[in-house]
């Protein structure tokens, strides 16, 4: 029976700054939720209680989100992988906590769905499970035999088919002593333990449900957090003035206030103390963090606002996501376009994007952001400028 | 000062009691102890942390049992002394915490009348008032006991005579009961029982609770039953554990942004805009402000931040002080983590007894100054562990800022944009806090640079004075190293003296009316060789050509600014004290709320 998790959390998810400059990747709210928190949720709706959590990158905000596990309903124990040096390094570090002969590792940036951790549960070990993806050379490219893995290629540039590997795992102990055998030999990812296990032919394929997303790249946040505002209940706390209208699924946090005229359209989720209106919009597919304020007269749809940002008045932010602390002033716009984007060196065609914006920038009046622009970190950008492309963290655009 | 906890129940009395101590060695932690009934009464005590307790207690299967963590006030720090006192028979045992006064004259009596004294303590008498008075009803002799005591206490007693009931009274210490299904417990504080149960009753002075295992009942001094609401406690255990973190004290810093949102929540509109505490507030021109500890230098970065943004005049008291002397007229607010704290509460049934509006700033719902006060406002920090007090001060100042804006705004003398601009910096400051413990690295390496030196200056103008005073207060309290807090006009005055080139000196900047001057102050102390390090603004261009090494805080308004420096000051605290190794959650000598005065 297996009884514990191993949470891979300790990585920072370099390709979604400057979303992840000051919260690691698991940390990036969806729907108001960290990615983390869906993935320990499903954890335990599978089961089980005791989750070994490798932490690393700006490990503080895991431990003081989730401190001891209660707030879900588990047991966290907490190991610091000190540097990231690999997936089967930050592993490696779980071997002391451990108890049960047998256990599954998941990495904590990718949402998963219960059923298939079940399924991973009381197949043979071990185990890996796989998925079918679109763009299966972004990730492990396996091929597979009846339940038996035959071949896993990394990141290939031409993928000889399209099911991939999620990093989702059922072990027993002996992946211990491979990896400590393949670290004295400096080779630190977890991938050089399964290959030999994927050479012995003992590791076993189990096929995911659909419902397994990861988030590699900015826009994919909007995509998940479209995705996961379905499954936020309708629960409306916090002050509604006279003449607010809401429709569809609206979650609504303690200590807003929506000011009057307000129309609000579901499925969207506000967080808590927040100050919204009088007269904003705000439609389907947004998360509003806490502490958010939109001014009047703004309209904000398919979006992700996280925490402590400022909105001003007569904006329109569409398709964008806007990090913590952003001050925004009023008559802001995002022009949505099809855009070309390159990050780390990919170019990516991405349809339909709007503004990129790290945390705690602050944006004058009358600003245009075209789509696809990413704005770094601590940007300082002077009213009526109108921009595109990258701009880097701290930069001051006059 | 102690921690108290009973319990009876179906479950392992043992375990139980235990665990609840280990939750309150905050209290106190020089000794422990603990008594279990099963087919009589067994009595365990150890000197030092509960852990030693727990080695030396057998597995015994009991449903019933009381417990008790000692910080030493009469008597010292040994096994005799330890709590539970039990009478001469050994039948009826006790635990305590608070004085009995009139300790010594009760003892003699007792002594004539023939019965025989273990220990130094004022609790032992209380033992033997109890057998004195017990003829076969443990409460009443409980009742007719305390009357004869005169002093401050809490105290949890069972006998092996009634195995199924245990009896508690209190009269200016904490006590409260956990109501649970098929158990109940009562304890000095919520984290001891808060595992099991979150629903509570609180006692008023002056009574007697009878608690059994299906039953709680609630007596006054005359022994008339009297009803008692029952409360929910909204925190949860996560809530009072360490979480991943090595120190609670650390957990508790990088807690900061939270707190203060939540000090902030449902209490500030920055659209229209408002500041509401939702206690009513009226027109104020004068308060007199009383505190002690960390509490006391809230309430003096209070009277900074209600002059100068509501123009009210302070008198800031140290409770200990103000409840023998001072000017007992108009509105007295006083500032107390616990609620606990027992000076304070001794200087605002002072104040009221005078006919003084009293106003309390406390963390903890339902506490006694809640109870005292006319008007409470909750700083909402959530429960604080470490000895150290950290988001608790921080929460304080911010509340202080909050008054002072609301009473701004009542008054106008704020104007609408000034008041605007004011909630607008509130809502960055989490993010700023965030910020600043982010240089956690930068700070660590400033605390290796500081950890050998025996003498450390702080130094600050304006709010920055009362901020030095508490980041001297908590690098003391933690690392034990020499530390003192100066307004930086005051140096000169005679503790240049001590300025040596072993003497760093950590400056707080602020970029404002006193940005030159303390420039000057700086260079005054270059001059003297000592190394300074400044605590600045993050534009302070200046700064650099002053200082030897220089620790940016984000730009915010200056009282507001005051929060994340203190900040700065903790974290550097806790690394000075890590790299010392110093038992950063429990300093010697020290206990969390002085609930003695």
């Amino acid at each position: 029976m297996v009884g514990e998790a191993v949470i891979l959390a300790a990585g920072e998810g370099s390709r979604l700054r400057p979303f992840t400059e000051d919260i690691p990747k698991v940390m990036l709210p969806v729907a108001n939720k960290p990615i983390l928190e869906y993935v320990i949720n499903a954890i335990r709706d599978s089961g089980i209680r005791k989750i070994i959590m490798i932490v690393g990158y700006k490990k503080e905000s895991v431990m003081d989100y989730f401190g001891s596990g209660s707030r879900c309903g588990v047991e966290i124990e907490y190991v610091t992988q000190e540097k990231q040096l690999g997936t089967g390094h930050a592993l490696f570090q779980a071997r002391e906590l451990v108890k049960g002969e047998e256990f599954i590792v998941l990495p904590g940036d990718n949402i998963i769905d219960k059923d298939v951790i079940l399924k991973l549960m009381n197949s043979p070990t071990p185990a890996l499970v796989v998925e079918e993806s679109d763009i299966p050379s972004k990730y492990g490219v396996v091929e597979i035999d009846g339940d038996i893995i035959k071949n896993l290629i990394e990141k290939p540039p031409v993928a000889r088919t399209n099911i991939v590997s999620t990093g989702i795992y059922k072990f027993d102990k002996r992946v211990f002593e491979l990896l400590d055998e393949l670290l004295k030999e400096g080779r630190t990812s977890l991938i050089d333990a399964i290959l030999q296990f994927v050479q012995e032919g003992i590791l076993y394929g189990v096929k995911g449900n659909g419902k397994w997303r990861d988030a590699v790249y900015p826009w994919d946040l909007l995509k998940m957090n479209e995705e996961s505002l379905n499954k936020v209940p309708a629960t409306i706390s916090g002050k509604i003035e006279e003449n607010v209208i809401i429709k569809g699924k609206v979650s609504i946090g303690e200590n807003t206030i929506v000011h009057s005229g307000s129309y609000l359209v579901g499925p969207i989720t506000i967080g808590e103390g927040c100050e919204i209106g009088p007269h904003a919009c705000i439609f389907p597919s947004t998360s509003i963090g806490n502490n958010v304020t939109i001014y009047p007269f703004s309209e904000i749809r398919d979006s992700l606002i996280m925490d402590n940002s400022t909105i001003g008045s007569f904006s329109y932010i569409s398709k964008s996501v806007i990090g913590r602390g952003t001050k925004i002033s009023d008559h802001f716009s995002t022009l949505v376009r099809d855009s070309i984007i390159e990050i780390e060196g990919e170019i990516k065609k991405v349809k339909g994007a709007g503004a990129f914006i790290g945390g705690e920038c602050n944006i004058e009046s009358g600003v245009v952001i075209k789509g696809g622009a990413i704005i770094g970190k601590r940007a300082h950008i002077s009213s009526n400028k109108v921009l595109s492309g990258r701009i880097e963290n701290d930069s001051k655009v006059v | 000062m102690c921690g108290i906890i009973g319990y009876v129940g179906y479950r392992n009395a043992r375990d139980i009691v235990l665990e609840g101590l280990k939750k309150l060695e905050y209290r106190g932690y020089d000794s422990a102890g603990i008594a279990l009934i099963k087919n009589g009464l067994f009595l365990f005590k150890e000197v030092g942390e509960i852990k030693n307790l727990e080695n030396e207690v057998p597995e015994i299967s009991s449903n019933i049992g009381i417990g008790h963590t000692r910080w030493a006030t009469h008597g010292g720090v040994n096994k005799k002394n330890a709590h539970p006192h039990v009478d001469c028979k050994g039948k009826i045992a006790i635990v305590h915490n608070g004085i009995i006064e009139n300790f010594k004259k009760l003892r003699e009596e007792l002594e004539i009348k023939g019965h025989k004294f273990t220990s130094d303590t004022d609790t032992e008498v209380i033992a033997h008032l109890i057998e004195e008075n017990y003829d076969g009803d443990i409460r009443k002799a409980v009742q007719n006991a305390i009357k004869k005591l005169k002093g401050s206490y809490a105290i949890v007693v069972i006998t092996e005579n009634e195995p199924a009931v245990i009896i508690g009274a209190r009269k200016e210490s904490p006590l409260v009961i956990g109501i649970g299904e098929n158990e109940n417990f009562i304890a000095s504080d919520i984290p001891a029982f808060l595992k099991y149960t979150n629903k509570v009753k609180y006692m008023e002075d002056g009574e007697i609770c009878e608690v059994g295992r299906n039953e709680v009942k609630i007596f006054d001094l005359d022994g008339n039953e009297v009803s008692r609401e029952e409360k929910i406690v909204e925190w949860s255990i996560e809530e009072a554990e360490k979480g991943g973190f090595p120190h609670y004290m650390l957990k508790e810093i990088y807690e900061q942004p939270k707190s203060l949102m939540e000090t902030m929540r449902g209490r500030i509109g920055e659209i229209e805009p408002f500041v509401d505490l939702g206690i009513g507030l009226e027109d104020i021109d004068e308060l007199t402000l009383v505190a002690c500890g960390t509490s006391y230098y809230a309430a003096m970065a209070g009277k900074y931040i209600l002059e100068e943004i509501a123009g009210i005049s302070c008198n800031v008291e140290l409770s200990s002080e103000y409840r023998y002397f001072g000017k007992r007229k108009g509105i007295v607010l006083a500032v107390t983590q616990s609620g606990e704290t027992a000076d304070t509460l001794a200087a605002l049934r002072e104040a009221k007894r005078h006919g003084c509006e009293t106003i309390v700033i406390t963390n903890v719902i339902g506490s006694s100054a809640t109870r005292i006060a006319d008007k409470t406002i909750l700083t909402r920090a959530g429960p604080e562990i470490g000895v150290a007090a950290t988001k608790t001060f921080t929460t304080q100042v911010l509340t202080f800022i909050l008054l002072a804006l609301e009473l701004g705004i009542k008054k106008e003398r704020l104007s609408h944009s000034q008041a605007r601009e004011y909630i607008a910096s509130l809502k960055k400051l989490p993010m700023a806090v965030k910020e600043v413990l982010d240089k956690g690295e930068e700070i660590e390496k400033l605390a290796k640079m500081l950890q050998d030196n025996e003498s450390i200056f702080f130094i600050g103008r304006g709010i920055n004075y009362p901020v030095a005073l508490e980041g001297a207060l908590k690098l003391k309290e933690i690392s034990y190293v020499h530390a003192e807090g100066f307004a930086a006009g005051e140096l000169k005055h005679g503790p240049f003296a001590l300025l040596t080139s072993d003497t760093p000196v950590i400056a707080i900047v602020s970029q404002d009316k006193t940005h030159e001057k303390m420039l000057g102050n700086i260079g005054e102390i270059k001059a003297r060789n000592s190394p300074v390090i400044a605590v600045a603004d993050e534009n302070d261009k200046e700064i650099a050509k002053f200082a030897d090494y220089i620790v940016r805080y984000p730009s915010l308004p200056p009282f507001v600014a005051s929060i994340p420096i203190t900040v700065i000051l903790q974290l550097l605290a806790y690394h000075v004290a890590r790299l010392k190794g110093r038992p950063i959650d429990k300093p010697r000598n020290l206990a969390k709320s002085v609930t003695v005065e």
